[in-house]
């Protein structure tokens, strides 16, 4: 479905970042996919490795990780929204469940880049806790 | 296969998220701490979240810089989104300026059909996407003069997924349903449901011939998505149509300040 469009724009900031770090291979990125969207995991990593093609990240390992959803009411109620329970498929239950109004959708909604990994890079200018092998351990 | 889905807190082994979270990882990380360190939004880690962005860019530029009452009317192809479109512009009062952004995936039909009352209508081929996004909205109004529109009706492709995570940035959203998508529509659809800002139940006067319990589409409406105002309407032959032109107008004085009587 629409997972293509979405993963070119995770990839560009992928390797905006990488750059950014001074990296020319990421050796893997994780996303963060909210569970109250309807971008499908599996697709996402499909089209990724698919556009990844012939870029810094080709070889990266991709993961994915779900965001639980959290909502707020007006009346001061905050927290994780019931499911609606409907066969098959997820959708949080949006009624606040002290007052019965309708809260709103804090998280839950995200398809969000969260990290990559990249090779050591050694930079005067970067602090200490910038550097991957700290992160990762990830091997150059 | 490279890529493997997990839940939060079981691929590190850490005993607790926070930790992975804000410990030493935070400066790989993408996301709220970093760009909020340095100034910048979330939507620049966040791909639906700068959709959303642009969303509200367009509603700047489109209801407020230009004072255009934008509605849209998502949902299955088939289920009467242009009709009823057709039947507001019927009822349009002589001096409203209406336009209109119509999305298909490939051909004219529907843009053919609006062009019929002498509005001036883009039309958005898809192509291989299959809903409308903020950016193209945003270019198709520019074949506009926006300043010279009262009102923009704006038909999504016929689709009751990816719209969801796709708004478009107009006044309201209105989701088209209709009975011969059968009673089970609602249920089926739930995120799309809770991006609407009202519903329309389209068809009601084939509902008993196809055997959709409007009860329960009712129900599940409000089950799903609590206080959204829910229309029934029979587009065809115009019935319900005056109810939702009225909440219309309701929600433009709102929006806009402007009323048209």
């Amino acid at each position: 479905m629409h997972e293509i469009s979405i993963a070119k724009g995770i990839l560009s900031r992928a390797l905006d970042a990488a750059s950014e770090h001074g990296a020319d291979r990421i050796d893997a990125l994780t996303i963060e996919i909210g569970r109250a969207t309807h971008v499908n995991p599996e697709q996402m990593v499909f089209c990724l490795e698919a556009i990844a093609d012939s870029t810094p990240a080709a070889e990266a390992k991709i993961r994915t990780e779900t965001i639980q959803p959290r909502a707020e009411c007006d009346c001061g109620w905050e927290g994780a929204p019931e499911s609606l329970d409907l066969p098959g498929g997820f959708a949080p239950d949006i009624r606040c469940p002290d007052c019965g109004q309708r809260a709103d959708l804090v998280q839950g909604r995200e398809c969000r880049l969260a990290s990559i990994e990249i090779p050591d890079v050694s930079h005067d200018d970067k602090p200490p806790a910038r550097r991957a092998d700290e992160v990762r351990g990830s091997p150059s | 296969m490279a890529g493997l889905h997990h839940d939060h807190g079981v691929r590190f082994g850490l005993p607790d998220l926070r930790e992975r979270l804000l410990g030493p990882l935070r400066a790989h990380r993408f996301g709220h701490g970093e760009f909020e360190a340095t100034g910048g939004s979330d939507a620049e880690a966040d791909v639906l979240a700068a959709i959303r962005e642009r969303a509200g860019e367009v509603h700047e530029r489109l209801v407020h810089d230009h004072e255009v009452f934008a509605v849209e009317f998502v949902g299955s192809t088939g289920g009467g989104k242009t009709k009823l479109i057709e039947e507001l512009l019927e009822r349009a009062p002589a001096d409203e300026r209406v336009g209109a952004v119509v999305g298909d995936v490939a051909g004219e039909d529907d843009a053919t059909r609006l062009r019929e009352y002498g509005i001036p209508v883009e039309n958005i081929n898809t192509g291989k996407e299959c809903h409308l996004d903020p950016d193209g909205v945003d270019s198709a109004l520019s074949a506009f003069d926006l300043d010279a529109l009262d009102t923009l009706y704006v038909e999504n492709v016929g689709n009751m997924v990816c719209p969801a995570d796709f708004p478009l940035g107009t006044s309201l959203r209105v989701l088209v349903v209709s009975t011969t998508e059968g009673g089970d529509v609602v249920g089926k659809h739930p995120l799309l449901v809770q991006a609407a800002d009202a519903a329309i139940v389209n068809k009601i006067d084939l509902a008993e011939a196809v055997g959709t319990d409007l009860d329960r589409v009712r129900g599940d409406i409000h089950e799903v998505a609590p206080e959204i105002p829910v229309f029934e309407t029979n587009a065809r032959a115009g019935t319900g149509v005056d109810a939702l032109a009225a909440f219309l107008d309701a929600r433009r004085e709102s929006h806009t300040g402007h009323t048209h009587q």
